[in-house]
C-alpha cells in the first residue's frame, strides 16, 4: 500500500503537536518549574580535565591537603563571607520551597561552612536560625526587605536578573500563596504574584552604584554585596556591575532552575553557563579585579566535575540550587502515585508552580510538607555537599594543585569544537595548537605533484 | 560639627558620606533628640539604615536614598529631594517642603512621607504600607505594583496610574494621563474626603474641592485565559 510507513516528522514532532494543542486548549503559554530542557546546549561535560602525568606531578589522591576555602570580600568589608567549600545554596525563596526545606538546607549548609540564600520573600526565622552564614537577597519585588534583616545578613545580594528567565520577574502562583508567605510579602492571599523585573529605585549602573552605597550604609560596612544577573550579556554586565561596587558577582546560567517560568522563556532566553563564566571571567581579567571581585557562577551545575571546570574556567565559587533540592528528595521515586496525579513520573518531574510537591519541597501544603524530615534531609544534603567537595579535590590533586582555586583553562580539553570556540580551550588531540607529526605526509611523499599530473 | 544638649549639629560640608551616617545612627543610639545636617548640598545616602527614633533636619537639598531603609525616623527637608527618599521606611514621618524625583517612597512600608511639590516617575511604586501625600503632580508608573498603603496627589498623573496594583488606594484631585492595568475609579465616600482634607490640612496643605479614588480592580489577580483581553498588555 502507498505511504502506508508511519514517519514521525523533525519540524511537526510529536512534543511540538502537543505543545500547538495545549495552548490550543489554555489559551496562554506554559508556565512549569524546574529549568530549561534542551537537550542540544553545551554542557561541562564536553570538557576533560589532563591530569599530571611526567610533565607535572600529581598529589597523592587521598591523602595530601587540598585547599577548597574561598573568603568573599576580603579587605573590601569588615567582616568578609568565608566558605570552607567553594560552595554556595542558590537564592530559593520561602514560598517557591517551604520552611522544613530551607531549614534542611540551612543545617547542612552550617555543618559544611557554607552559606544559603534567602531568594525572594524576606528572611524566614526558621532560616536564619539554621543557616549560620546567610545570604539576603534583595529584589525588585521588595518582598520582605526591612533594615533589620538587612544588618542580620552575612552578605547582601542585589538581584537583577535570574538565569532560567532573565529579563522579566520571579511567579508564584496563588496556589502557592499560603496566608503565611502572602503576610511575608504583603500580598493578598491566594494572588498569583508576578514580580517586576526592574527595581524600584534605581536603572541603570550608575544609580546601581548609589543603590550598593546605600546599602554598604545601612550594613554599617560589614558585609559584602553581590550582583546577580541571568546570563546574557554577561561580558559587558560582569564590568557593569563591577564598576558599581560589587565585591562579588553572580551570573546564572540558562540551566539555572526556576518554581515557575514561561516555559517558552526557559528555553529560549539566556546563554549557558559554560559560556557565561568565560565571558565573566574574561571581563574582569580585562579590567583587572579578577583576582580582587570574586566570581560565583550558578546554572546547572551537578556534580564535583561541573564545579571544577567552572572554577578552572574562572570562577571562584559555584551556586547550587536545584540539585540541592535533588538531594533533599526532589523527583525521587516515593510517592509515585502522586506524581503520576500531577502527570508525571519520579526523574520528569517539574510541577513545582503547581503546589503540589510530591516529596515536601515546593509545597506549602502542611501535609503534603510532613513528607519532609528536615532533619533526616539535612544530612543528605550535607553528605551531598561534601560530595561535591571531594569530588571537586580529586581533579585538583590529578592536575598537581593544592588547592581548588588553583585549577585553570590549561588544566583542561574539550571534546568537542563546539566547546572549544566556546571557552577558548584547545580541543583533543593536536587540533590547531600545533602540527601533527605527520603533518608534512602529503608534501613529503609528493602527493601534490602527483595530483596536479 | 557641635552638639548642644539634645541636638546635633552637622557640617555636610566638613564630614565624609561614611562619617556623618555614623554620627547619626551614633546620636539616635546615645537618645539625641534631632540632628541638624546643614549644606547637605543634594549629596546621596545622607540618613539611612537608622533604626532608633530621632528627627532629622535638612538645611537644603539631598540626593538620592534620604531617610532611607529606616525606622521609626522623623525628618524635614527645607529643599528638593533626589530619587527615593524614603525608600523602605518602616516608620515615621518624613516632609520635603520642595519637589521630589522619581521613586519617591519606593517600597515604603509604614509611616508617611510628604511631598509639597511635585514627584517624578515612579512615586510610590511598590508601597507596601503608609501614607504617601504628594501635593503637585506625578510622573509615569506612579504606584506601580502598590501592594498596601495610600497615596493622595493633589495633581495630575503621568501615564499607568496604579499599573498592576493587588491592593491599597490612590486618590487623585486632578487629571490622570492613563489608568495603568488593573487600576479602576471607584466613588468616593465622602468621610474619606473628610480625611483626606484633614490629613492634608494636618500639613499644612490646603485640600482640592474633589478626589477620585483608585483601587484594584481584581481582574489581574489570577491567570485566567478567558481574560485575554485583559492580560494581553501586562503578560
Amino acid at each position: 500500500m502507498e505511504n502506508s510507513t508511519i514517519r514521525k516528522s523533525k519540524v511537526w514532532s510529536p512534543e511540538k503537536i502537543d505543545e500547538i494543542q495545549e495552548k490550543a486548549e489554555l489559551g496562554r503559554y506554559r508556565i512549569r518549574g524546574q529549568a530549561t530542557k534542551r537537550q542540544d546546549l553545551p554542557s561541562f561535560d564536553d570538557l576533560v580535565f589532563t591530569p599530571a602525568g611526567l610533565s607535572r606531578v600529581a598529589l597523592e589522591g587521598y591523602r595530601e591537603k587540598c585547599d577548597t576555602r574561598v573568603v568573599i570580600g576580603e579587605g573590601r568589608v569588615k567582616r568578609p563571607l568565608v566558605l570552607e567549600t567553594p560552595i554556595m545554596v542558590a537564592g530559593m525563596s520561602f514560598g517557591a520551597i517551604n520552611s522544613n526545606a530551607k531549614k534542611a538546607l540551612g543545617i547542612a549548609a552550617t555543618r559544611c561552612g557554607i552559606s544559603t540564600c534567602t531568594g525572594d520573600g524576606g528572611m524566614h526565622p526558621v532560616e536564619r536560625e539554621a543557616s549560620e552564614k546567610l545570604v539576603y537577597q534583595l529584589l525588585p519585588s521588595r518582598y520582605g526587605l526591612n533594615p533589620y534583616d538587612l544588618k542580620r545578613a552575612d552578605a547582601v545580594e542585589i538581584v537583577v536578573s535570574q538565569g532560567a528567565k532573565p529579563g522579566t520577574g520571579g511567579t508564584l502562583l496563588g496556589q502557592k500563596v499560603s496566608e503565611e508567605v502572602a503576610n511575608m510579602r504583603d500580598l493578598p492571599l491566594g494572588v498569583d504574584q508576578r514580580s517586576p523585573c526592574r527595581h524600584p529605585d534605581w536603572m541603570g549602573p550608575d544609580d546601581l552604584g548609589v543603590k550598593i552605597d546605600q546599602i554598604r550604609i545601612a550594613t554599617n560596612y560589614e558585609v559584602p554585596i553581590f550582583i546577580k544577573i541571568g546570563a546574557g550579556r554577561v561580558y559587558d554586565d560582569t564590568k557593569l556591575a563591577a564598576k558599581a561596587g560589587a565585591d562579588a558577582i553572580v551570573i546564572d546560567g540558562m540551566e539555572g532552575g526556576t518554581a515557575a517560568s514561561p516555559e517558552i522563556q526557559l528555553d529560549h532566553t539566556g546563554i549557558p553557563t559554560i559560556a557565561a563564566v568565560v565571558e565573566a571571567a574574561e571581563a574582569l581579567h580585562e579590567i583587572g579585579m579578577k583576582d580582587e571581585i570574586k566570581l560565583i557562577i550558578g546554572g546547572g551545575i551537578s556534580n564535583g566535575a561541573d564545579a571544577a571546570k567552572a572554577i578552572a574556567l574562572g570562577a571562584d565559587v559555584v551556586y547550587i540550587g536545584t540539585a540541592m533540592l535533588v538531594a533533599l528528595n526532589c523527583n525521587k521515586s516515593i510517592y509515585v502515585e502522586d506524581y503520576k496525579a500531577l502527570g508525571t513520573e519520579p526523574s520528569a518531574c517539574h510541577h513545582c508552580h503547581t503546589g503540589k510537591c510530591p516529596v515536601g519541597i515546593a509545597t506549602q501544603d502542611p501535609a503534603l510538607m510532613a513528607r519532609l524530615d528536615p532533619d533526616e534531609a539535612a544530612d543528605r544534603v550535607e553528605n551531598y555537599m561534601n560530595s561535591l567537595t571531594m569530588e571537586m579535590q580529586i581533579f585538583a590533586r590529578s592536575c598537581g594543585k593544592s588547592r581548588v582555586v588553583d585549577l585553570d583553562p590549561t588544566d583542561l580539553r574539550s571534546l568537542t569544537w563546539n566547546t572549544s570556540m566556546i571557552t577558548g580551550v584547545p580541543i583533543v588531540g593536536m587540533g590547531t595548537t600545533r602540527n601533527p607529526y605527520w603533518a608534512d605526509y602529503h608534501h613529503a611523499t609528493g602527493q601534490h605533484e602527483f595530483v596536479a599530473k | 560639627m557641635e552638639s548642644v544638649k539634645d541636638q546635633l549639629v552637622i557640617n555636610s560640608n566638613e564630614t565624609s558620606q561614611e562619617k556623618l551616617n555614623e554620627l547619626i545612627v551614633d546620636a539616635a543610639k546615645k537618645g539625641i533628640k534631632e540632628v541638624v545636617i546643614k549644606h547637605p548640598q543634594a549629596r546621596h545616602n545622607l540618613g539611612v539604615g537608622i533604626t532608633d527614633p530621632i528627627h532629622l533636619v535638612y538645611e537644603g537639598d539631598v540626593g538620592y536614598y534620604a531617610c532611607s531603609m529606616s525606622d521609626h525616623i522623623s525628618a524635614e527637608v527645607h529643599g528638593n529631594a533626589g530619587w527615593a527618599i524614603g525608600e523602605n521606611l518602616m516608620s515615621g514621618e518624613i516632609v520635603v517642603e520642595g519637589n521630589a524625583a522619581s521613586s519617591t517612597a519606593a517600597s515604603m512600608r509604614g509611616g508617611t512621607v510628604v511631598v509639597k511639590g511635585s514627584s517624578g516617575a515612579r512615586t510610590g511604586i511598590g508601597l507596601k504600607g503608609g501614607t504617601l501625600i504628594i501635593g503637585g503632580n506625578v510622573g509615569y508608573m506612579t504606584g506601580f505594583m502598590m501592594q498596601k498603603g495610600k497615596m493622595i496627589i493633589c495633581g495630575n498623573a503621568g501615564k499607568a496610574l496604579g499599573d498592576s496594583m493587588y491592593a491599597g488606594t490612590i486618590y487623585i484631585a486632578g487629571d490622570i494621563a492613563e489608568l495603568g492595568n488593573g487600576a479602576e475609579i471607584v466613588d468616593l465616600p465622602k468621610a474619606e474626603y473628610e480625611e483626606i482634607k484633614h490629613t492634608l490640612e494636618s500639613y499644612g496643605m490646603k485640600a482640592p474641592a474633589s478626589f477620585k479614588k483608585i483601587v484594584c480592580n481584581g481582574l489581574l489577580h489570577n491567570f485566567n485565559k478567558k481574560e485575554f483581553g485583559v492580560w494581553k498588555t501586562v503578560l
